[in-house]
């Protein structure tokens, strides 16, 4: 047959517009579990928790290397001695001012850390995530013959000074991240928390 | 609206390299169906929709199991616990397959009373019934995944059952099993069947299905051909367009459909014990069956007969006996459309002895779900054989009783008076 | 015998806290809840974490670990003949109401290891974990201990279902409504075919 036309149209536009907007609100709904079923699970969460490093041990000059949500942490004992290093390059920086949101806001410093004379710096080259060799010392290496000390990425040449911020001129576009840290004792540092809950 | 706008060109452009309009045409707003279906011909749709969510849920499940003897049990408390709305991904997903069975069984009666199988619709039945074959392996290799004890044990009964075919069957199950009892390994291949090879199948025969039943036209519960009278433009005087009419009565049944089946995940996740088995709940155990152990509802029937056969027969084992008639109580669906003679499609019209057999098959059906689901004893052994019959005898006797009854007169035209 | 009823109440939040408690100290020596996150159990139970860590969690997991427990299988087999299974999902394995009795029917056997047998499970491996407490409460307490404990199993073998009890509430009454105006519509259409 063919079908009559609407007695009342305005009524069907209204009935036909409603059930088709409610059938989308539904279908949106019904994505909410599948996007958020990708979402880092409990697993996920236990693995990346924070975690603790005892620092008592930490030598001035020596760094280590933790590992938190798979990723190397540096923690580097910056000494007495190499502290003016941080200042007296800042020329040859991309940001020395560190503008760029790289580090949590109590980490904007001069030492960027919250510990004066302790670096810590997530371990991965903001270039394409190699991770940088550390060059503690102050003096000409291969790759720069002013070397004032700080970190060498290998796989393209980009260089970061002894608190992780960029060179100018190199692949990298930005200084090394700090991640949230803080001391919940003196010689205990917590990664992976700002320290408040 | 008018000519120019983007979205008309858009269409324009798209249409003259795939012919959406031509296909939307064909199949939607100038596909017909007859202006007398009713009810029964909602189920389709629904399955439709059942069919994706499972897909879609499934992608999701398959995303974080692990399909080890070793993680697989863990992984799915690992979904249900750990990862964020996991549970309501496997709760649909679970409660999807008793969805999909309960919805199937609803359309193939839908076609058994009013002969929706016959001439010429032979093709769409037979593919149907495929499908149908499909998701019961489908069910069968997604119930063992959660590694559960009635997961363990059914795979050991099914399997088992290849062993009881004469000569080679033991090796046939070794080889199913891809070790000496039902282990991580079995696991692992009716795991890769489950998200991929079923499902593939499944698509392709559902496609093959739906191809066929627009070519040819719905059935009705007259079992009229709307085709054979149309009006000056072609288009059937009994039949309307499948949209915006049935479209809008789909979307409506999708809506009480969604209401039933919400109510069972989000408030009776487990139905019971008939979704999601208690034993199940128990990691697999090779050395220890459960006191009671049964298969998944929709099963049951098929599993009645099973256990009906408790004799050999012509120097066949009872085992092997009990497997061929199990198999045949699915196959013989297969077979309708040719065991059918009457002249008439719908139960409407056809006479006393279709309607008492169609009856007794319905009533045999039911009876042997619930024998299959409780323990067997002896008065309950007895039972099962008679409605074993029952059942059978509902198709083998169909070549006879649909010719020596008499008919009713099938009106010409729907809501024609004879 | 026929189970005793038991009616969980899973948003009552005292009764699991105390549960838990119960489980802590009598059962997990030896049975493990090793699908479920500490951290999990603490927030769902409403425990600050702190807390939790400090008091709950004995060999020094940490809080977002699932709860495992150190009992090596050699050992529980040479000390007990068995290795005691895992009791996340016991409550949806056995039902809260099995669990609710079997804790309740202890009784003296002098024919068993352990001098106890038990009228739900005949010939139970386990000893009577709770003899101290059922000889030194009043009936009632007992019963209420056992209540809570059981009442936290409940939970902790399904711990979303409240969360997904309240959300089937918005997702039914979104469905009635959107079926409502999908019938309305389906019959708005049907005018056309009469």
């Amino acid at each position: 047959m063919q079908p009559k036309s609407p007695p009342n149209p305005g009524r069907r536009k209204f009935l036909t517009y409603t059930t088709s907007f409610l059938g989308l609100i539904g279908a949106f709904f019904t994505a909410v579990p599948f996007i958020s079923a990708f979402k880092p699970s409990a697993k996920a969460e236990a693995a990346g928790a924070p975690v603790k490093v005892d620092i008592s041990k930490l030598l001035p000059g020596e760094m280590m290397t933790v590992e938190w949500r798979g990723r190397p942490v540096f923690v580097v004992n910056i000494p007495e001695e190499n502290t003016s290093l941080v200042t007296n390059n800042l020329e040859r920086l991309a940001d020395p001012d560190m503008e760029d949101p790289s580090q949590p806001e109590y980490a904007k410093n001069d030492i960027r850390s919250r510990k004066k004379g302790l670096a810590v710096l997530t371990g991965v080259c903001t270039h394409l995530g190699c991770a940088p060799k550390y060059y503690p010392e102050a003096k000409p290496e291969d790759f720069d013959s002013k070397w004032q000390g700080g970190f060498f990425c290998p796989c393209h040449g980009s260089k970061f000074d002894l608190v992780g911020r960029v060179y100018a001129n190199v692949p990298a576009p930005t200084n090394l991240v700090v991640p949230p840290h803080f001391f919940e004792k003196d010689n205990l540092l917590v990664i992976g928390s700002d320290g408040v809950s | 609206m008018s000519e120019n706008t983007i979205g008309k060109k858009g269409l324009d452009w798209v249409d003259k390299r795939f012919p959406v309009i031509d296909l939307f045409e064909r199949h939607l707003s100038k596909y017909y169906s007859p202006s007398n279906i009713n009810i029964w011909y909602l189920f389709g749709f629904l399955l439709l929709i059942v069919l994706v969510m499972q897909i879609l849920t499934g992608l999701w499940l398959m995303m974080n199991y692990t399909n080890t003897a070793e993680g697989a049990f863990s992984s799915i408390e690992y979904i249900m616990r750990d990862v964020d709305y996991g549970w309501l991904i496997r709760y649909m997903h679970a409660g999807g397959a008793s969805a999909f069975f309960a919805l199937i069984y609803l359309h193939m009666f839908r076609g058994m009373m009013y002969g929706s199988y016959q001439k010429p619709r032979e093709l769409i039945w037979v593919g149907g019934w495929f499908v149908y074959v499909l998701l019961c392996a489908e069910g069968f290799t997604g119930y063992v995944l959660p590694w559960g004890q009635m997961s363990f044990w059914a795979a050991q009964v099914i399997i088992s059952l290849v062993g009881s075919i004469p000569y080679f069957g033991e090796d046939l199950a070794i080889w199913i099993r891809g070790d000496y009892i039902v282990s991580g390994i079995t696991l692992s291949r009716l795991f890769a069947f489950h998200v991929v090879l079923l499902p593939i199948l499944i698509i392709a025969v559902v496609f093959f299905h739906i191809l066929a039943l627009h070519e040819i036209g719905s059935n009705n519960p007259d079992g009229i051909d709307v085709k054979q009278h149309t009006d000056q433009d072609g288009v059937p005087l009994d039949a309307k367009p499948f949209f915006p009419y049935d479209i809008s009565h789909d979307f409506y049944a999708l809506g009480v459909f969604l209401l039933i089946f919400c109510t069972v995940i989000f408030f009776f996740p487990e139905g019971g014990g008939y979704i999601i088995e208690y034993v199940n709940y128990e990691p697999a155990n090779p050395l220890s069956t459960p006191a009671h152990i049964v298969p998944s509802w929709y099963y049951t029937p098929f599993y009645a007969m099973l256990r009906a056969i408790d004799f050999s027969l012509f120097g066949i084992t009872a085992k092997f006996l009990g497997f061929v008639v199990m198999a045949a109580g699915i196959a013989i669906f297969a077979a309708l459309p040719w065991l059918d003679r009457s002249p008439v499609k719908s139960i409407k019209y056809k006479g006393i002895f279709s309607k008492i057999f169609l009856a007794l098959f319905v009533i045999s059906f039911f009876i042997l779900a619930y024998l299959g689901s409780v323990p067997p004893t002896e008065t309950k052994n007895l039972l099962t054989k008679v409605f074993t019959i029952g059942y059978f005898s509902y198709f083998l006797l169909m070549p006879i009783y649909t010719r020596l009854e008499k008919c009713k007169p099938v009106p010409d035209r729907v809501g024609a008076v004879i | 015998m026929e189970c005793d009823d038991f009616k969980s109440n899973v948003s009552d939040k005292a009764s699991l806290q105390r549960g838990l408690s119960t489980y802590m100290n009598y059962c997990y020596g030896c049975h493990s809840l090793k699908y479920s996150r500490y951290k999990r159990v603490a927030e769902d139970l409403s425990i600050p974490l702190e807390m939790y860590e400090n008091n709950l969690i004995y060999d020094g997991s940490k809080i977002g670990e699932l709860m495992n427990i150190s009992l090596q299988k050699d050992d529980a087999i040479e000390w007990l003949g068995a290795y005691p299974p895992d009791l996340t999902l016991e409550a949806r394995l056995r039902r809260p109401d099995w669990i609710y009795t079997y804790l309740r029917n202890y009784y003296p056997d002098s024919s068993r290891p352990y001098g106890v047998n038990n009228r739900v499970y005949q010939n139970v491996n386990m000893p009577h974990v709770l003899e101290d407490l059922q000889n030194s409460l009043p009936k009632a307490e007992y019963d209420l201990l056992i209540y809570d404990l059981t009442n936290f199993m409940t939970y902790v073998a399904d711990p979303t279902a409240e969360q997904r009890k309240r959300i089937g509430i918005y997702v039914l009454l979104f469905l009635t409504i959107f079926t409502a105006f999908a019938y309305l519509t389906y019959k708005e259409f049907k005018k056309d075919l009469k």
